[in-house]
């Protein structure tokens, strides 16, 4: 009897370690994919210049499309709807929040570095860029892990030769 | 008697608890490594000196994919752009602006047959292995 005890015992541990393992593995891989969403994101609003200022010679961005851009991107990347919250077949299960947008034009003097003490970020732009901080959560499948929540930074220049 | 009886009664259980996480593990690399694949294709296809995904691209991701074991003939590409142009066209790539996608897919194996032992029914034989990715093109005609 003692033994049967002791076995079921050890089975519930094994499946408490099976659980972590997957969720821990999960857990990397969608940091990994929210990260690249973001990159992404960054990187698309950081090629929407604005064809106004360009025809005047200014290479500059216009804040409007790269949010557009952002959304869109971010959408396709990660499966969410208009709201940013997944849709069906997603990794995410909760709404990712963008924290912060910021869209760097011509207006200040390159290399420019981007400083946010709240989020510790520090990035230098050597052309127009965006910088993009996004807020995601991790779906737990099971609730061995600590809940875990990422900022997830990423920033882009515009591309030219 | 009695424990063999307790093994018997346990033994799929057991053999579950034994052999499955190495099934999930294979799983999750092959994940990784089909999105890493992804991931480098829309680097390359998206940069300024591409702007597509042709078959020559897709060969060779076929066999880099192979050198980690994965069967070159059973991996599934599909590669579409958001203005609905063809994205595989080295003679027209995309310009800056349109957004480059791609799929890869790949047969799940049986690697979720060994939960049948406890009770839990394996994925249908048409379900994928799925990684996925959009970009934006950087290509500028000269």
């Amino acid at each position: 009897m003692a033994k049967l005890v002791f076995g079921i015992l050890m089975t519930v541990v094994w499946w408490m370690l099976h659980a972590l393992q997957i969720d821990e593995e999960l857990a990397m891989n969608t940091l990994h994919e929210a990260k690249r969403a973001v990159d992404r994101s960054a990187h698309a609003a950081a090629q929407q210049l604005d064809r106004e200022r360009l025809e005047t010679g200014r290479i500059t961005l216009d804040p409007d499309l790269a949010e557009d851009a952002v959304y869109a991107y971010l959408r396709a990347n990660l499966r969410l709807d208009a709201d940013l919250s997944p849709l069906p077949g997603s990794l995410l299960k909760e709404r990712v929040v963008i924290e912060r947008l910021e869209v760097i034009g011509d207006d200040v003097t390159f290399p420019y570095t981007y400083r946010n003490e709240s989020y510790n970020y520090e990035v230098t732009l050597m052309r127009p860029g965006v910088v993009l901080i996004a807020h995601v959560r991790f779906p737990r499948l099971f609730g061995v892990l600590a809940p875990i929540a990422w900022d997830l930074k990423g920033a882009a220049e515009t591309v030219y030769a | 008697m009695k424990q063999i009886l307790v093994f018997v009664l346990f033994a799929a259980t057991f053999c579950w608890l034994m052999f499955s996480p190495v099934y999930k593990h294979v799983l999750l690399i092959r994940q990784a490594l089909l999105q890493q694949e992804a991931d480098y294709l829309l680097e390359i296809g998206a940069s300024g000196r591409f702007g597509y995904i042709d078959n020559g691209l897709l060969t060779q991701s076929r066999e880099r994919l192979a050198g980690y074991g994965f069967q070159p003939e059973r991996l599934e590409y599909a590669v579409s752009s958001t203005s609905g142009e063809p994205a595989d066209d080295s003679a027209s790539p995309l310009e800056r602006g349109t957004g480059l996608r791609l799929t890869i897919r790949y047969p799940y194996d049986n690697l979720l047959d060994i939960d049948r032992l406890i009770g839990i029914a394996s994925a249908p034989a048409e379900a994928r292995l799925t990684a996925n990715g959009m970009k934006m093109s950087e290509y500028v005609p000269w």
